[in-house]
């Protein structure tokens, strides 16, 4: 049978009666002990053994164990591994001092064997327990993640959409969404959001956005009625501090009519095959907040190859270079003109690639989508 | 000295507990040492921090009066004194002469 990896532990104490107590009586128990006996030699054997615990005299001459513990917090190898104070002192500030530094407890000399070994034995399993969490809070995020992209209708799956797409999350759990809607055989719903926060309770409403726009984005009703409906159940599942902000670009194919909704969004940019690129500007309030939301809609007529850029505030928003909305959208528009030479599946790519260098990264999440009528 | 009732209090052996208090013996007679040069060079913090050591190895082994004697040693060195000193270290010297583990 494979024998378990014993728990390692490190003491540093100046006294060597102190130190062969702590080993003789965790040794026994099957705990592996390094010992210092002082703390420079302690952290060095803390940065190559990576103990999963250590036990720390205060008063030692040269670096005490003050000096010590934050030098190891201070480290990233040895950051995480618990600390356990041994001390004579009774002074409670300077206890309070130790677990300010990052100490977990206290154990006050004189010391019994049997006291070490129930605090070691305590505190390595608060470690455990702690570390588990942490993985298993990681893995889900990383599901969320994962079943998000999921959720990302990719453009070879529409290929009558027409549209192309670049997204790109800061964080595991991104706060940007987009969904594209066959509403009929010739009307598409183009649907980019925006959400107040990145967090995994985000990641869970989009999920939630997605049914949603599936239910309300039909041919029965009208695109500022489908934003209206969404709008209506938004704000009552929504948490109080959470709202996004959304365009929604419905294309009829049919009628050669493209209508835009927005939802506080920033404005939507048209390519017209002939003529000027333009801004769609029509203002409106944010999803999820306002039971009697105004939503801003603009009705154009398009013609083949006319080119819509819808996106996210990531593209235009830049804290550090103080860019509005308005400003940083105008600024694009002859960018945009020049992607016309690439496909609209292309396009998106070419944009991030053009507005930003290799290796700077974006203040926000991302998302861009180009439709061609 | 009762070392088996020391080791009982300890969780120990006998064996075990006597490896220890030979342990103690050099521990402490260096650390004696040091107590005797704070007092020849008046460097009360050196004192103070041998008699800590002393007082927390006593303690640790059950040795009480031994913790005792440091503990005064250790309380009057923080507040500068080292008078008294040479009867303090020889009272701890003939103690931890007596520790011959049986």
């Amino acid at each position: 049978m494979e024998k378990m990896q014993p728990y390692t532990v490190l003491a540093v104490d100046d006294n060597l009666l102190n130190l062969k107590m702590i080993e003789k009586s965790l040794s026994r128990e099957g705990y592996q002990i390094f010992i210092a006996g002082n703390g420079s030699e302690g952290r060095t054997i803390a940065r190559e053994k990576h103990p999963d615990l250590i036990l720390l005299d205060i008063e030692m001459p040269g670096e005490n164990g003050f000096e010590v513990i934050k030098k190891l917090k201070e480290d990233a190898v040895t950051n995480l591994i618990p600390v356990i104070f041994l001390t004579g002192i009774s002074d409670v500030n300077a206890k309070l001092k130790g677990f300010d530094l990052g100490a977990v407890d206290y154990i006050t000399k004189p010391f019994h064997p049997l006291e070490v070994l129930a605090r070691v034995r305590i505190h390595l399993k608060l470690s455990i327990a702690t570390n588990s969490l942490i993985q298993d809070q990681a893995a889900k995020l990383l599901q969320v993640a994962e079943a998000q992209t999921a959720m990302l209708p990719v453009p070879k799956s529409f290929p009558a959409a027409r549209f192309g797409v670049y997204y790109k999350a800061l964080e595991e759990a991104g706060g940007d969404f987009y969904d594209v809607l066959n509403i009929s055989d010739f009307i598409t719903g183009y649907f980019v959001a925006d959400f107040s926060g990145h967090d995994i309770k985000t990641s869970y409403l989009t999920a939630s956005i997605k049914a949603l726009l599936v239910q309300n984005c039909t041919p029965l009703y009208s695109p500022r009625e489908s934003m209206k409906m969404v709008n209506a159940v938004l704000k009552k599942i929504l948490p109080q501090e959470k709202y996004l902000t959304a365009c929604y670009l419905h294309l009829n194919r049919s009628t050669m009519t493209m209508t835009l909704v927005n939802a506080g969004h920033p404005p939507a940019a048209c390519l017209p095959v002939q003529g000027d690129a333009f801004l769609v500007k029509s203002q409106g309030d944010i999803l999820g907040m306002f039971s009697d939301a105004h939503f801003g809609v603009t009705r154009i007529k398009v013609s083949r190859g006319d080119r819509f850029f819808v996106y996210s505030d990531g593209l235009v928003e830049s804290v550090g270079k103080k860019t509005n909305w308005i400003a940083g959208a105008r600024k694009l528009l002859p960018v945009f003109k020049d992607l016309q030479q690439f496909s609209c599946a292309e396009a998106p790519g070419r944009l991030i690639r053009h507005l930003f260098a290799e290796n700077s990264r974006p203040e926000d999440d991302i998302v861009v989508l180009c439709i061609e009528v | 000295m009762d070392y088996k009732h020391l080791a009982d209090q300890l969780d120990m052996d006998e064996t075990e507990f006597s490896e220890l208090v030979t342990l103690f013996v050099d521990t402490t007679r260096t650390d004696l040492e040091k107590v005797r040069q704070g007092v020849s060079c008046g460097d009360p913090r050196q004192a103070s921090a041998a008699a800590h050591s002393i007082k927390g190895a006593a303690g640790n082994l059950g040795f009480t009066q031994m913790a005792d004697l440091a503990q005064k040693m250790e309380s009057a060195a923080n507040s500068g004194s080292l008078e008294g000193f040479d009867a303090y270290i020889t009272d701890l010297e003939t103690r931890v002469d007596a520790l011959t583990p049986t």
